[in-house]
């Protein structure tokens, strides 16, 4: 159904019903509440009903129609078969579109979604939770983002090694004198690993703190964007820890493999002799 | 020496520092080309699908769009009145709505297809023929309904061109259920808009009135026009003038429809992930080159006792940054070019997602975008090394690399 909404500009004789309608149309049409409109079919006007405007609401963001302006109006529902009902097919007085049903175990939603298709022919039932059939778009989104984060985290592993790398060539002397004063090599690779610990950690909490930062700048942005409620980035315990289970032994490998080299290289040539 | 030289030999002097900084170029190179792919890859493959259809002009009730579309009244004396008009050269017109396909005495739940009734008989439309006809331009009277099914329906029922196929019509809000209409499969084909996890079956709207139980309504969903050449526009002109209750839209309006709603997440997240790529080359190249000139301080510092000029010390560093970037850069075409087919597998996994259309798609504009935004980010990383090695205080750097 289009609904068209010009403001009314004469008081009808009945008191109109009255609807909610969403912010953005309340934005775009510059609505309050207390506002008359008028409610057609289509633009031409069929079946044309005054409403009041009681109020307006944030439509329930949905992640499938994100993108669509949520241009709105909910009424009550005799108010809404009372236009759209056909006079010519009573039945159309009868019918919905959808019925959402909340069950008293969850666990029996495909034993009821079973009886309703027997009982009622044409009928489809639908659970609201996520699909496991892989016909779930975000299960889709989900991969494709763990996979452009597989390729970011490769990148930077080797990224990281290169600077490793470079640290321990810094280091070499050092090593060396360390080594000839009779540190053994086992605490100087303990000592490597606690470095490495610490970098790693540090490194890990501060990419955390700047993705908390940051979440809300990128949320405003893409809610700004499409104008809708929606929270697009959320930092996670879970993401959290899997980022720190990521990132740590990376970092205590990376500085590992750098210093191995210096390890397992004569104390002599380290110090260039 | 040149500077060239010269960044040659200070990058093969550490030869696993360099082929790991190459390699990080790469990967993050190679993200960043699938990002650019991935920022006009639906646009390019959908307007390569509606090219591909004949059809210049689409037209829907004037409330709709190409993804909601509401019923035009009275089509069929449209698409006569439409055919009439010297800028058209084809009108068809376009019915769908869903259906249970059963096989006769099989399972009487059957599979779920989408029907598609139209009078778009032949080739080279909306499907592409691979056995059997197309559907004919006229049914005789008391025929079944003609259907030309979709390679996977065909695959998934067993069925090929002869087959008897029953069809049930989903009728959206109403508390009955149609009979079954018995039908009979003439062709398979390929459906361009057929996504992966759907099946199609084509009928005439004769076809099609006979599984809604009617004898033809003279409703229809979609009108598409081909109009003569270069006549796209006067064509449109002519149709609003016919009917103005509906929406005449060329191909580069749906393009824009969908561009600006359904791609749009995709074209944001290839800007926003394409950005934070740059950003992390930007941050690993300065540090390495920084990193780099830290070590060789006194080996500036001497250079410049020796008389060499800041701009060849600044070349040096700036041809060690190109030659990394530009190494990893290249490598990062043929990485970027597999990694986008494996990406593209991934998206293209989503529900309802045309088998025909691509997330990734490459055009050579892409190329020259990657090599314009890697040099750029190549030569800002290297102007805080440069900047570093230039003004370095050549008597106190001495003296101190002697001292140390």
């Amino acid at each position: 159904m289009a609904l068209a909404v010009p403001v009314v500009t004469t008081a009808p004789a009945d008191p109109p019903a009255g609807i909610l309608i969403s912010r953005q149309l309340a934005e775009r049409e510059h609505l309050h509440a207390g506002d008359l409109v008028s409610l057609a079919l289509d633009a031409t006007g069929t079946g044309s009903r005054p409403f009041r405007v009681d109020g307006t609401y944030e439509p329930t963001p949905d992640p499938l129609r994100f993108t669509a302006k949520r241009i709105e109006a909910r009424m009550h529902l005799p108010d809404l078969i009372a236009m759209t009902a056909n006079p010519a097919d009573p039945a159309s007085a009868e019918s919905l579109s959808a019925i959402n049903v909340r069950l008293a175990d969850p666990q029996d939603a495909v034993r009821f979604a079973a009886a309703v298709a027997a009982r009622a022919p044409g009928i489809v039932v639908r659970p609201t939770t996520r699909a496991r059939d892989g016909s779930d778009p975000f299960a889709v989104l989900e991969r494709f983002h763990v996979a452009v984060a597989i390729v970011t985290v490769l990148g930077s592993t080797a990224f990281l090694l290169a600077l490793m790398v470079m640290r321990a060539e810094e280091r070499r002397e050092t090593i060396g004198i360390i080594r000839l004063i009779g540190i053994s090599q086992r605490s100087i690779l303990i000592e490597v690993l606690v470095e490495g610990l610490l970098i790693a950690t540090a490194g890990a909490a501060f990419g955390i703190l700047l993705a908390v930062a940051t979440q809300g700048a990128v949320n405003a942005f893409f809610q700004w964007r499409y104008d809708t409620a929606l929270v697009f980035v959320r930092v996670t315990r879970s993401i959290a820890l899997q980022s720190i289970a990521v990132s740590v032994p990376l970092g205590i490998l990376a500085g590992l493999v750098g210093s191995w080299t210096l390890l397992r290289r004569d104390v002599l040539a380290l110090v260039g002799r | 020496m040149t500077a060239w030289g010269l960044a040659w030999r200070t990058i093969a002097r550490s030869p696993a520092r360099s082929v790991l900084a190459v390699v990080g170029v790469t990967v993050i190179g190679a993200l960043l080309f699938d990002m650019l792919l991935l920022s006009r890859g639906l646009l390019v493959s959908f307007h390569d699908l509606l090219e591909a259809q004949d059809f210049d002009l689409r037209i829907v009730a004037a409330e709709g769009s190409m993804v909601h579309r509401p019923p035009i009244a009275d089509a069929t004396s449209l698409v006569e009145a439409i055919a009439r008009l010297p800028e058209v050269q084809r009108v068809t017109l376009v019915r769908t709505e869903s259906a249970a396909a059963i096989l006769p005495g099989g399972d009487r739940a059957g599979v779920r297809v989408g029907l598609v009734g139209t009078t778009a008989a032949g080739t080279g439309s909306i499907w592409t023929m691979i056995s059997g006809a197309s559907l004919p331009s006229v049914t005789d009277a008391g025929a079944p309904p003609p259907l030309v099914i979709s390679t996977g329906l065909a695959s998934e029922l067993h069925l090929a061109p002869g087959s008897e196929l029953q069809l049930r019509l989903f009728r959206p809000g109403a508390a009955s259920a149609i009979p079954l209409v018995t039908a009979r499969v003439i062709g398979v084909a390929q459906f361009t808009f057929e996504a992966a996890d759907e099946y199609t079956v084509a009928t005439t709207m004769e076809g099609f009135a006979a599984a809604e139980g009617t004898r033809g309504s003279g409703v229809a969903e979609l009108v598409l026009v081909s109009s003569r050449n270069g006549a796209g526009p006067a064509a449109a002109a002519a149709i609003s003038r016919l009917r103005p209750d509906v929406r005449t839209l060329s191909n580069d309006q749906v393009m824009e429809q969908f561009n600006q709603n359904a791609f749009s997440y995709f074209r944001q997240i290839s800007t926003v992930l394409s950005s934070m790529t740059l950003a992390f080359a930007f941050l690993l190249i300065a540090t390495l080159l920084t990193m780099s000139v830290n070590q060789r301080l006194g080996e500036v510092a001497a250079l410049r006792a020796l008389g060499f000029p800041r701009r060849r010390i600044a070349a040096n560093l700036l041809w060690e940054s190109v030659l990394l970037v530009g190494v990893g850069g290249l490598a990062a075409l043929p990485v970027g070019g597999l990694l986008a087919i494996a990406l593209d597998r991934i998206l293209r996994q989503m529900p309802g997602v045309p088998v025909r259309l691509h997330f990734f798609v490459f055009e050579p504009r892409t190329i020259v975008l990657h090599a314009i935004l890697l040099s750029v980010t190549g030569v800002l990383a290297a102007l805080y090394p440069i900047w570093l090695a230039t003004r370095l205080p050549i008597a106190a750097t001495l003296r101190r690399e002697i001292l140390s």
